[in-house]
């Protein structure tokens, strides 16, 4: 079979990062499959191959959805799907599905803008203070902020709207980490804890002006507790039937999941530190 | 059915309040702007969480907005198109006259007539924001117009029958599109939100009727 890997330069600057989509090509190359780097100029070459797994950064708007949906009207095996990227790239429809499908998330509301005295008061009696406050398109913990009081939620949010039709606010959950739990094909793929680091409040918090990340902490996916699994697989299952990183944080023995990603990160030496065959699992699902 | 709309007078809910409401009908969304991010595409995006039929679902919205899905839909489904190049820069050989379109995240009414060979690369380095982002390159074949499309009615008579095929293939119910005219007749380029004023919404209004009184 002919895999088509979808990147972007940026996708070779990290070291970790290229030597996993070389691990991605040498395992697929070893299990008999061709495996070709692509690049946004090679849309036109989509229907000459049988799969496309993307790895540059995904959103409806990005070359990446173009390519994703080119290849699912061709008729390949992709990830991520069309629906996938819609899916998850949008925390205002992440927000919708949890509440249809009853996800235990942090309470959250969605708001347009109105700074009613009557607003106001009912933002900060149900969601409390802090309260966080995304965008939309948020990733990588970019565009996510935190209000300590009102007068900085209405500054934050008011910045925010500037290029957001409506935010997604959100009830502050303080946790030492995020649970990340991979899931392809809705099983569970690996398991990891990605730290929040000293003296910040996510995985990617601004430290004394610099962006810190915390540290990545993989543990065996046999390992997940029976209540984080049944969780990740039901929402997966809300989605799609794709790969899939989710972001859970764990409250007294109780989760919350705070989102699902497609196109989840996998670089060498952090997920696929424990459960090293995250390659071969994934381009069996791309070929079989 | 439900009818949601940013015209107050014809919708049985705004974009604002249906967003805020679980969906148990069938949806018409009528906007004149379904770009992602944008109101017209959350309430389709909010109907299909809820599971329910809604015009347009988000897939056709993608697949008009994004001009090399919308070239490649149109030519399955025997709307005329030109043969069109996606590129980041001008490096390989491309003839003039031509009509780009930026696909990026970013831009609308991007629509760039291009007479000169020697103008090319200059546009493509603006239009593709020094090569990060495709622009779509369409030959100049005829006279290019720009017609805006409600329910497959036209406000050019010329193009009449082409809207109310571009209408039954792509299930938009407002939008502009941007089109040449040949020999051979009306040639598909490119497909973006109208303006709110463009739009007339005597027309939007009699369809909307129509579709009631089906249901």
């Amino acid at each position: 079979m002919k895999i088509a890997c979808f990147v972007e330069a940026y996708n070779f600057i990290v070291k970790s990062e290229r030597i996993a989509l070389m691990k991605f090509k040498s395992t697929s190359e070893s299990m008999g499959h061709d495996f070709e780097f692509i690049y946004k100029n090679d849309i036109s070459k989509i229907p000459e191959y049988d799969a496309l797994f993307i790895r540059a950064t995904t959103d409806p708007s990005s070359s990446a959805y173009i390519i994703s949906r080119l290849a699912e009207q061709s008729g390949l095996k992709v990830i991520d799907d069309p629906q996938s990227i819609r899916t998850c790239s949008n925390k205002v429809i992440l927000h919708d599905l949890f509440h249809k499908n009853n996800i235990p998330s942090p309470k959250s509301i969605l708001f347009h803008g109105d700074y009613s005295r009557e607003t106001l008061d009912s933002i900060i009696s149900t969601l409390g203070l802090p309260v966080i406050i995304k965008t939309p398109y948020t990733r990588f913990s970019s565009h996510v902020e935190k209000a300590s009081n009102e007068a900085q939620f209405i500054e934050i949010s008011k910045h925010l709207l500037r290029k957001a039709k409506v935010l997604v606010l959100q009830e502050y959950v303080q946790s030492d980490f995020d649970w990340r739990v991979g899931i392809l094909r809705n099983e569970v793929l690996y398991l990891c804890k990605y730290c929040i680091p000293d003296g910040g409040w996510k995985v990617r918090s601004k430290i004394n002006g610099k962006n810190v990340w915390g540290d990545t902490i993989a543990l065996s996916r046999d390992s997940i507790s029976p209540g984080l699994k049944e969780l990740s697989i039901m929402l997966s299952k809300c989605v799609g039937n794709g790969l899939y990183g989710l972001d859970v944080k764990e409250i007294n023995d109780v989760y919350k999941v705070i989102e699902i990603n497609d196109n989840p990160s996998i670089y060498d030496g952090y997920e696929d530190t424990v459960d090293g065959d995250i390659y071969e699992k994934i381009v069996n699902a791309l070929v079989s | 059915m439900i009818i949601v709309s940013e015209d107050e007078d014809e919708g049985d809910s705004n974009p604002f309040l249906f967003l805020g409401q679980p969906v148990h009908d069938n949806v018409l969304n009528i906007n004149h702007d379904y770009r992602y991010l944008r109101m017209g595409y959350y309430v389709s995006a909010h109907a299909e969480t809820f599971g329910v039929d809604v015009t347009p679902n988000c897939t056709e919205i993608m697949d008009a907005y994004r001009n090399p899905l919308l070239i490649e839909k149109a030519k399955r489904h025997g709307i005329r198109t030109n043969y069109y190049r996606l590129i980041t820069s001008s490096g390989s050989e491309i003839d003039a006259p031509a009509v780009l379109f930026a696909v990026n995240p970013f831009t609308n009414n991007s629509m760039k007539v291009v007479d000169s060979g020697s103008k090319l690369p200059g546009m493509i380095k603006r239009m593709s924001m020094g090569a990060r982002f495709p622009v779509s390159i369409h030959p100049l074949t005829g006279e290019v117009m720009e017609i805006i499309q409600m329910f497959g009615e036209s406000t050019n008579e010329e193009t009449s029958d082409f809207a109310k095929k571009f209408y039954e293939v792509f299930n938009i119910p407002i939008c502009k599109l941007i089109v040449q005219i040949d020999d051979g007749g009306v040639v598909l380029n490119h497909c973006e939100p109208a303006l709110k004023k463009e739009v007339n919404w005597d027309i939007v209004h009699d369809k909307v009727r129509e579709i009631k009184r089906s249901v």
